[in-house]
């Protein structure tokens, strides 16, 4: 080994990155064991999208594009479920349509388990309809906005939406008060921005991945009037609407897990800054 | 708890494991992992697709909505890729996605991402100055320096030279810093998975299936 690569600046460069790993997993999981209750401070996001369900009057139609994913469940569990508790509390008929196939199998597995309507006094049909999927993509969401009935003949267990007292008088944008999107590809955002807020002016509130929420701040607060970008903001949802639920476990265990990632991120930038300047090395003439 | 919830169980916790090999060095368990979540996945996918287009289009076909023959056979077109002398047929469905993709976001994208946003960068700023809060001033004021040496950033038409050349450095440190942002929030999401995938196996796998707690 040459002098120059013993240099403090080359010896922490190149530490094993698997330090990394077996650190944060401790810091991943001991939260896991025992849950730490760490506070958490509400984004003017989350509060957005709070006031936008909250501030609905009573026997409002509230619709939910459900496009989560099987595979990123963690990320978003938190937000829905909160969601879902939130709506049901109050006095709204929830519609819910789904633009992924997952979506519809996660309402089938969730729905009615983790969070029941019926135990909040709402009952199928005339509080809340799931319309199921359909492979709507931009040009489906277009149509939904136009004609319900158009893109759904039946709700997800093939009874006809007209047999269905909640939607007799739903079956355009019109017809519905707030819309709440989620989805879990970043630029997914532009389609209701495209077809439900700038040629309806219809009041909207999306929830998607951590990474997807850049993406989606531009639009807030005035073309959007609320945001949830991760299990974070999920979480702050459950404090805000005081609706507990998994994301307070994956906080503590994220604010603690994380702080092995930060460390590596600055000793990183030293090792690279002390190389390139040359920090401490002798200057021979 | 029947006997194929314990079993659904410990394969989870044995591929999730498996996946988190990785993190020590490439190795057979690992690869089996990946390839069984790959094929499995991919079946799953296979599945839901046919079911969508046997509930979508066959049923109400059968139910007499002969239109549906229309989509049908554009989809069932797009398959002659995959043999050569016919592939060019493909170019037909091809093209009515492209122009009704176009078509259905053209007017929305001009008025809401476009004029909309620009509108609102500015007004941003007018409304903070108006509301006379010191914080929404600042953040207004970067989100329009932002906005526009961005932009600059972008201009290739003219050297990056003088004025324009310091409003494109600029611009570079803002699209520096919000590539970070899309990184980092990357990384929390990673973060996350992990999280629910322990959680998974602690308190579900071990104390729940293993421990009968």
């Amino acid at each position: 080994m040459t002098k120059k690569n013993q240099t403090i600046w080359y010896k922490m460069g190149n530490i094993d990155y698997r330090w990394l790993y077996v650190l944060s997993l401790i810091g991943f999981i001991l939260p896991v064991l025992q849950p730490l209750g760490l506070p958490v401070q509400v984004s003017s996001g989350t509060i957005g999208y709070y006031d936008a369900i909250d501030k609905l009057p009573a026997g409002s139609v509230v619709a939910v594009s459900f496009g989560a994913s099987a595979q990123l469940l963690d990320e978003q569990e938190a937000q829905f479920l909160a969601t879902w508790k939130i709506l049901f509390q109050r006095d709204l008929k929830v519609l819910f349509y789904c633009p992924s196939q997952d979506g519809s199998l996660l309402l089938q597995n969730e729905l009615g388990k983790q969070v029941i309507p019926e135990s909040y006094g709402k009952k199928y049909g005339v509080d809340y309809v799931v319309l199921g999927y359909a492979p709507l993509g931009e040009a489906g969401e277009a149509s939904m906005s136009i004609n319900i009935r158009g893109v759904y003949k039946a709700d997800w267990n093939n009874k006809p939406l007209d047999e269905l007292p909640m939607m007799k008088d739903i079956n355009a944008a019109k017809d519905i008060d707030l819309l709440i999107y989620f989805y879990t590809s970043c630029t997914d955002i532009e389609f209701p921005i495209r077809q439900w807020v700038t040629p309806y002016k219809m009041p909207t509130i999306v929830a998607t991945l951590g990474c997807c929420g850049p993406m989606a701040v531009p639009y807030f607060p005035t073309q959007i009037q609320g945001f949830l970008s991760g299990s974070g903001m999920g979480t702050e949802l459950e404090v805000h609407g005081k609706v507990p639920g998994p994301g307070a476990l994956m906080s503590d265990a994220k604010n603690i897990g994380i702080l092995p990632f930060l460390a590596f991120f600055v000793l990183g930038n030293l090792s690279y800054l002390g190389k390139r300047f040359k920090w401490g090395e002798v200057k021979t003439p | 708890m029947i006997w194929t919830d314990t079993l659904g169980a410990l394969v989870a916790a044995f591929f999730i494991i498996s996946v988190f090999t990785m993190l020590w060095k490439d190795n057979p368990v690992f690869r089996l992992g990946q390839q069984a979540v790959i094929g499995a996945a991919t079946a799953h996918y296979i599945v839901l697709n046919f079911t969508s287009v046997y509930k979508n289009a066959i049923i109400p076909m059968m139910g007499g909505n002969l239109l549906l023959i229309i989509p049908l056979f554009l989809g069932l077109l797009m398959y002659t890729r995959l043999k050569n002398e016919i592939a060019w047929v493909a170019r037909y469905p091809t093209a009515v996605l492209v122009g009704v993709g176009t078509g259905v976001m053209i007017a929305g994208t001009l008025r809401g991402q476009i004029i909309d946003q620009m509108k609102n960068t500015v007004l941003d700023l007018y409304n903070s100055f108006s509301a006379g809060s010191a914080m929404n001033v600042l953040n207004a004021t970067l989100i329009l320096i932002g906005t526009i040496t961005a932009i600059t950033f972008f201009t290739f038409t003219r050297k990056h030279t003088g004025l324009l050349g310091w409003s494109a450095k600029a611009g570079r440190i803002f699209l520096m810093i919000s590539l970070g942002a899309n990184w980092s929030g990357e990384l929390v999401w990673y973060a996350t998975q992990t999280i629910g995938r322990l959680s998974y196996i602690i308190n579900y796998v071990i104390k729940i299936v293993i421990l009968g707690g």
